[in-house]
C-alpha cells in the first residue's frame, strides 16, 4: 500500500512521526482527507479531531487546536498548539473550561476578549467531543 | 565583652540571611531547569512554523501581506507608530538582569516620537514612571512562569492594535540565554515580519520544492498566511517569555550564589575576629589573675618580712 510520511508537532512535543496511509482532518469548510502523493498544499486545520491510519492498519485519533498543515513531496506536516489523544483529555477540566468560556461570552466585552473566549470555547468543545466519543464509542 | 556579643549577633544574622539565599538559589535553579525544558520542547513546533511561512513566501513571492515588511503602505509612511514590548522580571534580587533590559529599552526608544510601551513584568513599569503617558495601561502581564495561554492573550491584544493600524512596528526587548552563564539583551522586530529572514532560513530546501502551478493554498494564501502569522507571533512571544523567565531565574541563581559566597567570606572574617577577641579577653583575664596573685604574694612576703624584722 502507498504510504506517506506524517509528522504531527504540538508546541510542547512531537506527537507523532512516521509512515501513514490515510489522514483525515477538519478543514475550513468540513472534513478533508489526505492519501499518499497528495498535491502540494498548505491549509488551516480547525480545532477538532484528526484521524490517521498506519500501514499496519491501526487507526489513531488526536485532538488538535489552532493547526496548520503543509503537504509537499509526499510528506505531511501538521503544526498545532496542542495535540492530545482522546484518553489524555480530562473531561471534567474540559467541561470547566467550556463553562468558563461560556460565562465570559455572556459578559459585555471588547472584541479582543470576544475573540479569545470564542476561541477557547471552540477548543474546549473540540476536546470534549473527542474525549466523549472515546467513552461512548458512538460515531462522530 | 560587649563587642564580642555584637559580633556574635552579626554572625547569627548573616547565617540567617544565608539560609534564605541558599533556599532562593535552589528554588531558582529548579525554575531554570523547568523553563529550559519547556523551551526545548517548543523548538520543533516553532521551527516548523518558520519553515511553513518560508514555503508560502517562496511559492508566492509577489504576495503583499499586512503582516510582512513588503506591504505597500510602508513606502508611503514617514512617521512610524512604534510599540515596544519590554520583558522584565516581576521583582528584583536578580543581579543586573532588570537593569540591563531597562538600559537597552531606553536606548531603543531613543528619539522616537510616537511610541507606546507594553510591559511584561512589574519591575519595568515602575522604572519607566517618567514615560507614564506612553505606557499602555490596560496591558498587564506577569513574567512569572509563562504559558501558551498568556502568549495567546498578548498576541490577540497586539495584533488588534496592529490591524487597526494604531501601531506600525512592534519591537520586543527581552533577554536571551546564550549559555548557562551568559545572557544577552536583544531587541527584535516582531511585526511586520521580515520576509528576508524567512527566505534565508529556507534557502537550502529550495531544491526539492514543488512547482508553483501545483501548489494549492486553501482557502486562500492571505488567510493561511494570516493564520500562520498569528501562530508564529504567539509562538515567538511564548519563546521570548520563556527564555526571559529562564534568564531571570538564572541571573537570580547567580546573584544568590554570589550572596552566599560573600556571606561565607564575611563569616570567616567575623569568626577570626571573634576568636581573636575572645582570646584577647581570656589572655587579659589570665594576666589579671596572675597579676593579682603576684600582688597578693608580694604583699604576703612583705608582711612576712615585716614580721621577722620585728
Amino acid at each position: 500500500m502507498n504510504s506517506f510520511y506524517l509528522k504531527i508537532t504540538a508546541c510542547d512535543r512531537v506527537f507523532f512521526e512516521g509512515e501513514c496511509v490515510y489522514l483525515s482532518f477538519p478543514g475550513v469548510d468540513g472534513s478533508l482527507g489526505v492519501m499518499a502523493h497528495h498535491q502540494p498544499m498548505a491549509t488551516v486545520v480547525e480545532n477538532g479531531l484528526v484521524r490517521f491510519r498506519l500501514p499496519d492498519g491501526s487507526e489513531h485519533e488526536v485532538i488538535v487546536s489552532d493547526g496548520m498543515m503543509n503537504v509537499e513531496n509526499n510528506r505531511v506536516d501538521i503544526l498545532a498548539f496542542s495535540a492530545e489523544r482522546p484518553d489524555e483529555i480530562d473531561i471534567r477540566a474540559a467541561e470547566r473550561e467550556l463553562e468558563i468560556a461560556r460565562e465570559q461570552m455572556q459578559q459585555k466585552q471588547s472584541l479582543i476578549e470576544y475573540n479569545l473566549s470564542s476561541a477557547s470555547m471552540a477548543r474546549a468543545m473540540a476536546r470534549l467531543s473527542g474525549a466523549r466519543r472515546l467513552k461512548s464509542d458512538e460515531p462522530l | 565583652m560587649a563587642q564580642s556579643r555584637e559580633i556574635q549577633n552579626r554572625i547569627k544574622s548573616i547565617r540567617d540571611t544565608m539560609k534564605i539565599t541558599k533556599a532562593m538559589y535552589m528554588v531558582s535553579s529548579m525554575k531554570v531547569q523547568k523553563a529550559k525544558n519547556k523551551l526545548a520542547a517548543s523548538a520543533p513546533y516553532f521551527d516548523g512554523l518558520k519553515r511553513q511561512i518560508a514555503d508560502i513566501l517562496l511559492h508566492f513571492p509577489e504576495i503583499r501581506h499586512l503582516y510582512f515588511d513588503n506591504r505597500q503602505k510602508d513606502e508611503k509612511e514617514t512617521v512610524k507608530k512604534k510599540g515596544f514590548i519590554i520583558v522584565t522580571g516581576d521583582k528584583g534580587m536578580a543581579g543586573a538582569y532588570n537593569n540591563n533590559i531597562l538600559k537597552m529599552a531606553r536606548e531603543a526608544i531613543g528619539g522616537s516620537e510616537d511610541f507606546r510601551l507594553f510591559f511584561v513584568g512589574e519591575y519595568g513599569r515602575h522604572a519607566f514612571h517618567d514615560l507614564q503617558d506612553h505606557i499602555a495601561d490596560d496591558f498587564h502581564a506577569t513574567a512569572y512562569d509563562p504559558s501558551v495561554h498568556r502568549a495567546r492573550v498578548l498576541t490577540e491584544y497586539l495584533l488588534d492594535l496592529y490591524d487597526r493600524e494604531e501601531l506600525d512596528e512592534i519591537y520586543i526587548i527581552y533577554t536571551r540565554m546564550v549559555n548557562t552563564l551568559t545572557e544577552e539583551v536583544v531587541k527584535e522586530q516582531l511585526l511586520p515580519l521580515r520576509t528576508s529572514s524567512f527566505l534565508r532560513a529556507s534557502m537550502k530546501a529550495k531544491g526539492d520544492m514543488a512547482k508553483d502551478g501545483d501548489y494549492l493554498i486553501y482557502p486562500s494564501p492571505e488567510e493561511v498566511l494570516g493564520s500562520l502569522t498569528k501562530n508564529y507571533v504567539t509562538g515567538y512571544l511564548y519563546g521570548a517569555l520563556t527564555e526571559s523567565f529562564a534568564s531571570e531565574e538564572s541571573a537570580r541563581m547567580l546573584a544568590m550564589q554570589t550572596a552566599t559566597d560573600n556571606g561565607d567570606d564575611m563569616l570567616t572574617g567575623l569568626s577570626v575576629q571573634y576568636n581573636r577577641m575572645r582570646q584577647a579577653a581570656i589572655t587579659q583575664e589570665i594576666t589579671e589573675v596572675i597579676g593579682g596573685a603576684k600582688a597578693l604574694r608580694r604583699k604576703k612576703e612583705k608582711n612576712r618580712k615585716a614580721r621577722t624584722e620585728e
